[in-house]
């Protein structure tokens, strides 16, 4: 255990509760974004505007803490937002959300986005990125973490099973891992991201993730 | 039925994190405790076995294992992950059952081929899958100076007599192929089945291996990196 990750748990629940006045913040402003944007002012075969709020008409989100789902495969979207309507996959924003799409509208929307094409990513420390294409491409041999490459492909394209990463924000990414790895969020397929995360300390979860925001999926 | 959901529940802690613990003491079976069978047909295995892998599944399923074995399942030449590609089939299925039944410990890889994460239907056909592969890249070698002294401690010691003349193995017998195999991994496996820290090895082979040097151990390694692969060398 790093010294970062033994927080008392006074701080813990102290954490939670700001975690928990943001997600409101961050919900409040998912839900009054749609009710300002003008419906006439929806693309031709558009989503519904409560992902456009977030997400962006082309899911691609430029708020760092909202993933860019652009580009992602139908399937995986399909099978996330099921999740998040299910609670397998539990998220203050999306979890509200999700009960509001009908299981009828959830392949349409995955289909509308899996079709979008990603915008690249920004790289904040390049450094870190350099770091972290070792641990991409070639895994980390001392604590067995295997490389991010197997799954999520050589320019981060990913399949129907395993997420397109590349290009997406960093702070997203990060969340995600530490998700993972706290088992805050456990709907990875056969557990595998949370045995990875376990072995992987923050300081590489972030530049594996500075490698990831600078692939091009293609 | 209680007892099966017992077991289920039991096993559930190991396989939902990483159990970097070994198998329960009390419950392994593997070489040196008593009542060892080599090759015990366990409900699993026979499943395996039974089953009629199909490639593209388990090219599909592979995925998941190429983050370590790589891209091609030719491992790494540091020979912390050995190649795969082209060890026979029952060979395969003979080691994963063996791991998931903790005679075989693998703690690295645990999480990654628990019942959890692989099925038994993606083993058989990962099993056909890796064998089917034809990949010859250059492997891992040894310094190369004692291949020859090599060659004669195979034959003297009887590795000959399951790993065949070119290391080629025995796919009916559940032998290895070991030709071509990465160095490092060779000699750490030799000093594994040695000292009976690999629990699921042939009684023979320990046997074969008993008292015998490091330099020795490295002898028979420099040897079995340098044999073609067993396509390559001619035999099936
Ligand atoms: C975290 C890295 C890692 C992952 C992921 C991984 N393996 Fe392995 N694998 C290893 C290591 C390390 C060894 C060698 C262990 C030893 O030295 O005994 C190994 C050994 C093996 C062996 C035995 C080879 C032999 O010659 O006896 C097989 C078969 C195998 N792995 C298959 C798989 C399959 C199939 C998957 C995916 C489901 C997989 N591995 C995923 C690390 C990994
Ligand atoms: C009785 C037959 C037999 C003999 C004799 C034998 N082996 Fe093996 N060997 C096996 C089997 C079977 C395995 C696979 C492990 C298992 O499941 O038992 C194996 C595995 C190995 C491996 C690991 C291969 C891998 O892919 O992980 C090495 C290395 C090896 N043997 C070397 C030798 C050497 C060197 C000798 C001679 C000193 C020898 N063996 C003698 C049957 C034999």
């Amino acid at each position: 255990m790093t010294p970062n990750e033994s927080i008392s748990a006074c701080s813990l629940r102290h954490r939670r509760a700001v975690r928990v006045i943001e997600s409101f913040l961050l919900l409040m402003l998912a839900i009054s974004i749609p009710l300002v944007v003008p419906i006439a002012a929806r693309a031709e075969g558009a989503p519904n505007p409560l992902c456009a709020g977030c997400h962006m008409e082309d899911g691609n989100s430029v708020t760092p803490d909202f993933p860019k789902i652009a580009g992602l495969d139908a399937a995986y979207i399909s099978k996330q937002i099921m999740d998040f309507k299910k609670f397998k996959r539990v998220s203050e924003i999306m979890g509200p959300m999700a009960t509001q799409i009908s299981d009828s509208e959830i392949d349409a929307l995955a289909m509308y986005y899996s079709k979008q094409k990603r915008t690249p990513g920004v790289v904040t420390d390049k450094n870190l990125a350099e770091q972290g294409q070792l641990i991409y491409t070639d895994g980390i041999v001392n604590s067995a973490v295997p490389a991010c490459s197997g799954c999520h492909g050589e320019k981060g394209e990913g399949t129907d099973k395993f997420p397109r990463l590349a290009g997406q924000h960093t702070a997203y990414l990060n969340t995600q891992m530490s998700n993972f790895k706290n088992i805050v969020r456990n709907n990875d397929a056969r557990g595998v991201m949370r045995a990875i995360t376990l072995r992987m300390t923050d300081q590489e979860m972030k530049a594996a993730s500075e490698y990831i925001a600078s692939l091009k999926g293609e | 039925m209680r007892i099966l959901l017992i077991i289920a529940l039991a096993l559930l802690p190991t396989a939902s994190v990483l159990a970097e613990t070994p198998s329960d003491a009390a419950t392994y079976q593997g070489i040196g405790s008593k009542g060892y069978v080599w090759n015990k047909l366990t409900p699993e295995r026979a499943e395996a076995l039974r089953l009629k892998g199909d490639m593209d599944r388990g090219r599909e399923a592979f995925r998941g294992c190429r983050g370590c074995h790589k891209q091609d399942a030719f491992g790494r030449v540091d020979g912390i992950y050995p190649r795969l590609t082209g060890q026979y089939a029952s060979v395969i299925i003979k080691q994963l059952t063996d791991i998931r039944a903790g005679l075989r410990l693998n703690p690295k890889m645990e999480p990654f081929i628990s019942p959890d994460a692989v099925s038994v239907e993606e083993i058989a056909d990962i099993a056909v899958f890796l064998s089917s592969l034809t990949t010859i890249k250059e492997n891992g070698k040894g310094p190369g100076d004692q291949v020859r002294q090599g060659e004669a401690l195979y034959v003297q010691r009887g590795c000959i007599k399951c790993h065949g003349s070119r290391g080629e193995g025995n796919e009916e017998k559940i032998y290895p192929a070991l030709g071509a195999q990465h160095y490092s991994y060779l000699l750490r496996e030799m000093e594994l089945i040695k000292v009976g820290a690999r629990g699921n090895s042939h009684p023979d082979m320990v046997v074969a291996l008993k008292e015998i040097s490091t330099a020795d151990m490295e002898a028979l390694a420099d040897y079995l990196a340098r044999l073609p692969d067993r396509r390559q060398a001619g035999m099936k």
